[in-house]
């Protein structure tokens, strides 16, 4: 629900630059999903979002407040290690609870942590430690921990991407359901992702972002019809085209990188 | 069903055979019988009770060996006597007076395990806290580094003459050096299990806000606890070697101080009782923190 704007925004590790001078504003309710290469900075990106680490220059602001730290006004998925492994999905759910609202009782915490859990097709799991969860279902609590909180942003990084094709598909439809119920109310979504059509598929706003430095290469709006039902979309000529130009633009900035000179090193960076 | 020809029975057998071999005016030795037939029995309850088949197999070798321990061990000693009899005593001797020493070594043990938990419990108490407060803020790590590189590595046996000239009693000078020995394993340890505690995991705190305290005690804590325990339990090792090295320096009482002490009587049977006593009670007392390690990293799969 908060507007979140980026101006300018660079960002260095130690003499490397990762992110330059990226600049796009996120409207309240927009899903927005940023698409790169690895390696390009999307999750880096993500980081300074979430107030996990600072610009070197330029301004990120949410809802007109420059960030100044982690905050419950952001739910984070990340792609693993969301979870604590040593405490139960419940628990898990119950400590962000307590967190994001002090002073109920436990009763209260563990009956809105079961009720999340519900939410999310997990009711059955609130006694169970992440180890002993399919990366699905864990991928499922995390997403009911991030949406416990009710904060209007909600921050992902790939959190789908270690998933088989069909458990993903039934996350992504998870996603969009929760996102879409309270029309209105919408959290602003930065999701992170490598994958063009799942891109398309959730997003109202595509970020492309090119290789070094990580820069915006590209914003593209996604104006097809919701609900997106994938059989039905993926035959539409508007999805094609889209791929297209996103395949292209993702390719461009690919070739260009090869073209340079810049060799893939041997430990696999910059693949 | 198994084979009934394994290993254990055939040892369990001869055993029994041997000890029941008739021979003038010798007792049936109850002791070595009793023993070898609760061990059998329960080897036979394991066997029925449990699913593991490694498990299972495992209680029959052991079994096995402490068969023919005590096989080699009686008929070394008792059957043809081709041992000093004085500096190997006879295994039913050994056992009889085990039963009677056991009321005089229980009242050591008490002592001794005041010493041992007191030094053990108060290293953990200072020690954990400490290390999951220096691993977790930079500032502190880089201050206390260097203490810990040098201070650390000093065998804390050293300590134990000066420990025992310094302070006003036995007690406290043993103390302090289990507490010195137990500390550092369990301070190193604590600093590194938080270093090793995955980013990940610490992002996902952090973007909860968790205030420092909270945070410690949800997240920093459980996270080192796999190295916490690794360190825990050297330092329980180093503290038993400690124990039994004061009081074999110092004490007048302690179980420690029962084996030197009847060492230097040259009472090698009671010295004996008084090793297996101690055996006795390190098994126990591992047994019991083995299953408490692994209640502590139940979530490791
Ligand atoms: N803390 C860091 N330490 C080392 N390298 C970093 C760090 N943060 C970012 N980088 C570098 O920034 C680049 C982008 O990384 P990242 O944001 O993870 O990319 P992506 O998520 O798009 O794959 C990489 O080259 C990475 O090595
Ligand atoms: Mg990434």
């Amino acid at each position: 629900m908060y507007e979140v704007t980026l101006s300018n925004v660079d960002y260095s590790y130690s003499d490397h630059r990762v992110l330059q001078g990226i600049t796009f504003t996120a409207e309240a309710g927009d899903f927005v999903c940023l698409l790169g290469p690895s390696g390009c900075g999307k999750s880096t990106l993500l980081r300074l979002l979430a107030g996990l680490s600072f610009p070197s220059s330029g301004d990120i602001t949410l809802d007109g407040k420059r960030i100044t730290g982690p905050g419950l006004d952001r739910g984070v998925v990340f792609q693993d290690y969301s979870l604590f492994p040593w405490m139960t999905a419940g628990q898990n759910i119950v400590l962000t609870l307590e967190q994001a609202f002090p002073g109920k009782n436990k009763e209260e915490y563990r009956q809105a942590a079961a009720d999340y859990l519900e939410m999310v097709g997990l009711a059955g799991a609130y006694g169970k430690l992440p180890g002993l969860l399919s990366g699905g279902m864990r991928q499922r609590a995390a997403i009911a921990r991030a949406f416990a909180i009710n904060a209007p942003v909600l921050l992902m990084d790939e959190p789908f991407g270690a998933l088989d094709a069909i458990t993903r598909a039934r996350l992504q439809d998870l996603l969009l359901q929760l996102w879409q119920q309270r029309e209105g109310e919408r959290k602003t979504v930065f999701f992170v992702t490598h994958d063009v059509e799942e891109a398309i598929l959730l997003a109202n706003r595509i970020i492309v972002l090119g290789l070094n430095p990580g820069t915006v290469k590209g914003i593209f709006e996604v104006d097809l019809p919701r609900p997106r039902v994938r059989q039905e979309l993926y035959k539409t000529e508007a999805f094609a085209a889209l791929r297209d130009r996103l395949v292209t633009v993702l390719h461009e900035n690919i070739l260009s990188e090869l073209d340079g000179g810049q060799t893939v090193r041997s430990d696999g960076e910059g693949i | 069903m198994k084979k009934i020809a394994n290993i254990s029975n055939l040892l369990f057998i001869a055993l029994l055979t041997a000890l029941f071999w008739p021979s003038t005016g010798r007792q049936i030795p109850w002791h070595i019988l009793l023993v070898a037939v609760v061990i059998k029995a329960v080897v036979q309850i394991r066997q029925a009770t449990s699913k593991n088949n490694e498990a299972r197999q495992g209680a029959v070798d052991v079994s096995a060996i402490i068969f023919a321990a005590l096989l080699a061990w009686y008929l070394a000693t008792t059957r043809f006597v081709l041992l000093d009899t004085m500096l190997f005593p006879q295994p039913e001797a050994v056992l009889a007076l085990f039963v009677t020493e056991l009321p005089t070594m229980l009242k050591g043990l008490v002592n001794s395990l005041i010493l041992l938990v007191s030094g053990y419990l108060l290293a953990l108490a200072i020690a954990l806290p400490l290390g999951l407060l220096v691993g977790w803020r930079a500032r502190l790590f880089h201050a206390i580094n260097p203490f810990t590189k040098v201070l650390g590595p000093i065998p804390p046996i050293v300590y134990i003459p000066y420990a025992i000239a310094l302070l006003p009693t036995f007690r406290a000078a043993s103390i302090f050096v289990i507490f010195i020995g137990a500390f550092w394993p369990i301070f190193i340890n604590t600093v590194h299990g938080v270093f090793n505690i995955p980013k990940g995991l610490l992002d996902s705190a952090r973007v909860l806000n968790l205030k420092e305290r909270t945070l410690l005690a949800r997240v920093i804590l459980p996270g080192a606890m796999p190295s916490i325990c690794t360190g825990a339990t050297l330092a329980l090792v180093l503290a038993f070697i400690l124990l039994a090295a004061a009081e074999l320096i110092g004490a007048n009482s302690g179980i420690g101080w029962y084996v030197k002490n009847f060492a230097d009587y040259a009472d090698y049977q009671r010295v004996i009782v008084g090793i297996i006593f101690i055996s006795i009670v390190v098994m126990t007392i591992t047994w019991g923190t083995e299953r408490l390690e692994r209640h502590l990293l139940r979530w490791r799969n």
